[in-house]
């Protein structure tokens, strides 16, 4: 049985620009971290070579996973809710009615908005309601956002 | 007494001049239990004395300190009520300003903490929809004038305007020149115009039954074994150390009450325990009454503080049923609400039904949701207070998941009828989540890897903040889609047609 996949939309992907910036915000702890213990390992004399490789193989797994991620994640915008997908081992689909939408919030951090990116958080009056879009060009975003915001005020219900 | 709003008051008015009284007594009893410690431990002979009554003066100081704020707190916090909101302005170096938007009233609650009872006093919280610490606390009115206040908002909230004069009593509940334009209400004797919609008492819970469902509870089991493992011990050690004393004539008196001060120790501990909390639960449930009125569901609860809640139709985001194993005999439930204004004290404001039997818990779910939208709705809840696989049309969990969930997949399915989501759960504790279609907020499907290897998937039903969080774990994956598909077309359907906000606008016209 084949995953949730409905057939009439086409799926907005995540930037391939987030991959970098995820990239280069997860090398900090990891090139710390390895710095680390490759000073340990000479300091007590170990083999720097097998922690070095172990390092290095961590973190190649680490920017597989970065990459895979980012390469699922993706959002439809459907007639009545907005369509959001991340995740391949453990992955998620969440639909978010625009009539339930509360308000729409658009942040970027540093390294995000140095790569022209943003990202895009949904808010309903449930704390359940996990999505956002991440990986959204900034220009795209602000029109995201005002689209989304409009339809939703089109179409709010009461709670 | 002239600061008290005779009137619902149109413009700024202050709380009841009791309330620094009522504020500062609390942190003042503290004081004085603690002065009264000092006098009893210390003493004032001597040398000591001065130490005392320097004591005493520091805390005769706060106490002062301490009531001057009260009062100008009190002197500072001021509120009123219009068409659309209730405004608050409080504080004494920050300023606050507060409104609680009427078209967004999520309850209004009565609640009356024991100080403030005894002296016929009550506060009053209007909840609203939008985040935490978002309502308003009107903190302290005489009784009579919170019920007044209460029945003013929650009928400015239904969408009755104020009529320009008071009807007299008795004919109150039907609206009377409703077109009228907006004019601050006159009444009298500090009542409002406008009385309380006729409530309809629907059930109550009998002492007997809320003792007994304290009872009926696991922390019975674990306080009766503790304390039978406790008797256990106490008499070996005892009993040992009796046959020691007979072998040795020096018997260590201090030694045998030091072994027995720990097991003594564990059983005292485990039943005061057991105590708070069995406490907690019947005060909390003590003299519940639920009824119906026009206003919405009336809950009235409490022993020493008393709570009574409105909570306006259409209003009550997700429903859960819930019967932990001891209650099974019995067939009791305890039903629990999501109401989007209540953020904190989730347990004392999210009751519905503390404990009830089958019959009690239909009716409950009865208030919240007149019409299940079922063609046989008493069949259908009990098949999923009690069923299991796939009768009465619920979409079971297959068999396969037990691999994942060994313990509650038999017991696991949904069914969605005409206007709820139910979520059936649990093996031990039975459990019973109910979703009406137009509360859903959004929806989510997800499967782990082990799901995955067996084409299972959960399916998430957003609800508001509150204790019920509404999932249904390991559905055919196939089913889950399908599902996730159906409930939310059933979901923007139901929108469409729900209650509006201003509940009784719709009737006026």
């Amino acid at each position: 049985m084949p995953w949730f996949e409905p057939t009439d939309v086409t799926w907005t992907y995540a930037s391939r620009r987030l991959i970098a910036a995820r990239l280069i915000v997860g090398a900090i702890p990891v090139l710390l971290f390895g710095g680390g213990l490759c000073a340990m390992a000479l300091l007590i004399g170990a083999a720097p070579a097998v922690t070095i490789s172990v390092c290095a193989l961590l973190a190649a797994w680490c920017a597989w996973v970065v990459v895979r991620q980012v390469t699922a994640h993706g959002w439809v915008e459907r007639q009545d809710d907005l369509m959001v997908k991340r995740g391949r081992i453990f992955r998620r689909v969440t639909v978010v009615p625009y009539g339930r939408m509360q308000y729409v919030e658009v942040a970027a951090g540093p390294v995000a908005r140095s790569f022209g990116l943003a990202r895009v958080q949904l808010h309903t009056a449930s704390p359940g309601t996990d999505a956002h879009l991440a990986g959204v060009p900034a220009a795209e975003a602000a029109r995201l956002r005002d689209r989304l915001t409009a339809r939703g005020e089109a179409r709010l219900a009461g709670l | 007494m002239t600061d008290v709003p005779a009137i619902v008051p149109a413009d700024w008015a202050r709380l009841h001049a009791v309330t620094p009284v009522l504020a500062a007594g609390r942190a003042i009893g503290v004081l004085t239990i603690i002065g009264m410690a000092q006098a009893g431990q210390g003493g004032l002979q001597g040398a000591r004395a001065v130490g005392a009554w320097l004591v005493f003066g520091g805390i005769g100081l706060v106490v002062v300190l301490v009531s001057v704020l009260a009062f100008v707190a009190w002197r500072m916090n001021e509120f009123r009520v219009d068409d659309d909101a209730v405004h608050q302005r409080k504080g004494i170096l920050f300023r606050q300003y507060r409104q609680a938007r009427l078209d967004r009233l999520q309850a209004v609650d009565v609640v009356q903490p024991l100080a403030a009872r005894v002296f016929g006093f009550a506060e009053l919280k209007v909840e609203v929809a939008g985040g935490r610490a978002s309502g308003v606390r009107l903190q302290y009115l005489r009784l009579d004038d919170a019920e007044a206040l209460r029945n003013e908002i929650v009928s400015l909230a239904a969408g009755i305007r104020r009529a320009p004069a008071a009807p007299p009593e008795g004919i109150s509940e039907s609206p009377v020149a409703l077109d009228a334009p907006t004019v601050p209400v006159v009444a009298t004797a500090g009542r409002s115009s406008i009385a309380a919609a006729p409530e309809r008492e629907v059930y109550q819970v009998p002492p007997g039954r809320l003792i007994g469902s304290v009872l009926a509870s696991w922390w019975t089991v674990i306080v009766v074994g503790g304390v039978l493992a406790g008797i256990v011990a106490i008499v070996i050690v005892g009993a040992v150390a009796v046959e020691d004393a007979a072998g040795d004539a020096v018997s260590a008196n201090g030694g045998v009450g030091g072994f027995l001060a720990g097991p003594a120790y564990g059983v005292l501990s485990g039943v005061f325990a057991f105590f708070a909390v069995g406490w907690a639960r019947f005060s909390a449930g003590f003299g519940f009454t639920a009824g119906i009125s026009a206003d919405g569901i009336r809950l009235q609860h409490g022993l020493l503080d008393t709570r009574r809640q409105t909570v306006p139709p259409g209003r009550v985001q997700a429903v859960r049923l819930r019967q932990p194993l001891p209650w099974r005999h019995f067939d009791w439930w305890r039903i629990t609400i999501n109401v989007a204004g209540y953020q904190d004290e989730q347990e004392a404001v999210s009751t519905l039904l503390p404990v009830g039997p089958r019959k009690d818990a239909l009716y409950a779910l009865w208030l919240v949701l007149p019409d299940l939208g079922d063609p046989d709705p008493a069949g259908t809840v009990s098949a999923a207070l009690s069923g299991v696989g796939a009768q009465n049309g619920f979409t079971a969990t297959p068999r396969r998941a037990w691999l994942v969930d060994p313990l509650q997949w038999r017991r696991r399915g949904v069914l969605a009828t005409g206007r709820a989501f139910l979520i059936r759960q649990g093996l031990f504790a039975r459990d019973v989540v109910v979703v009406p279609h137009e509360k859903t907020q959004s929806l989510s499907i997800r499967q782990g890897p082990l799901q995955r290897l067996l084409s299972l998937a959960t399916v998430e039903v957003h609800s508001t903040h509150g204790s019920i969080t509404p999932v249904a774990h390991h559905l055919d994956l196939a089913d889950a889609i399908a599902l996730l598909e159906a409930q939310s077309t059933r979901a923007r359907e139901a929108r469409a047609r729900q209650t509006p906000e201003q509940w009784m606008a719709t009737v006026q016209r």
